[in-house]
């Protein structure tokens, strides 16, 4: 499920069998012009990874707003700030959280996250074809689904 | 100029003539309901155009449902989309074949055949264990309570196209 109106009303009413929630963590910056086309390019692949993955296993997740955040910004103060989203998300029945990211930051300070984080290296180049990007991402996708899936198992 | 030099009176011509504009001008009004009233005959079977060749020919389909993916173009109002589509397709003991959603018709996870080893020749719901017949039949007991949807399908040139899903009730 997305936040969306359709969904939300769906997972209003079937709350109890949604105990997961992705929140994807998207850096931003405008200042590096070298770096923007890369970066925007990333950022794009990663909700794409995030749609499909949200679809494969829309009965059980619900897929949180992209947590947007300065590339430049230090990662201790925006984890104070991912704290209070966890925070009121705890206050629904959730018993797995993630977080989805392609930014290598965050495994540093994985430890002090309230939730599994999720790293995917940034495989997808912008020089590959649409549809070797789309079959990379699928890979990923079924990759992540069986890793979610042994959270549930466990 | 003699009276038999002329087979047809003012009256006759006049006559000849109003008849000829009047239906002419019946025919115009005419023609309009006419043309609305028999057109559903006229109109190309617009659900043909919804079928999709998905790559797939009709002599690799097995009787092991195998997974298809394609994509569609969807308009919805000004805003045009691809969307990715998914079906698992298989020959049924009569050679019939069928084309079944992976939705799962619970919350909407996507299904898939013999998705876990506990629970050999189903489909089966990563969420939340529900299961499936291979005839898309939910089986009893588990969250689903309809049967997965069934792609409308033809044969052409001896490849699979696949239309719309339509939704089973319960059986």
């Amino acid at each position: 499920m997305k936040w969306i109106k359709q969904d939300l009303q769906q997972y209003v009413q079937a709350k109890e069998y949604v105990d997961t929630i992705i929140i994807p963590l998207l850096p931003f910056q405008l200042s590096n012009d070298s770096n923007l086309e890369k970066d925007a390019f990333q950022s794009e692949i990663l909700s794409v990874f995030n749609r499909e993955l949200e679809k494969e296993l829309t009965g059980r997740v619900l897929l949180a707003p992209n947590f947007h955040y300065l590339t430049s910004a230090d990662k201790e103060a925006e984890m104070e700030r991912v704290h209070t989203w966890v925070e009121d998300i705890q206050t629904q029945p959730f018993h797995h959280v993630f977080f989805v990211t392609s930014d290598s930051g965050w495994k540093k300070v994985e430890q002090s996250l309230q939730g599994s984080l999720i790293w995917l290296p940034a495989t997808a180049t912008e020089s590959m074809k649409a549809s070797d990007i789309q079959s990379v991402i699928r890979s990923q996708v079924k990759e992540v689904t069986e890793l979610i899936r042994s959270y549930w198992k466990g | 100029m003699s009276e038999d030099k002329q087979p047809v009176s003012r009256r006759q011509f006049l006559n000849y003539t109003l008849t000829g504009v009047g239906g002419f001008m019946a025919a115009g009004i005419m023609i309009s309901p006419l043309r609305m009233a028999i057109d559903p005959v006229l109109q190309q079977g617009e659900g043909e155009s919804d079928f999709t060749n998905v790559q797939l020919a009709e002599e690799d389909i097995t009787n092991v449902p195998q997974r298809v993916d394609w994509e569609i173009e969807q308009v919805d109002g000004w805003y045009e989309s691809t969307v990715s589509q998914t079906a698992w397709v298989y020959k049924d003991d009569n050679g019939d074949i069928v084309a079944l959603s992976p939705i799962c018709t619970h919350l909407g996870c996507v299904v898939s055949w013999e998705g876990s080893e506990d629970h050999p020749e189903r489909f089966y719901c990563p969420c939340h264990d529900g299961l499936y017949y291979k005839d898309g039949v939910n089986v009893e007991g588990t969250p689903p309570t309809a049967p997965l949807p069934v792609y409308e399908h033809k044969i052409e040139n001896g490849m699979l196209f696949l239309g719309n899903s339509q939704s089973r009730e319960e059986a």
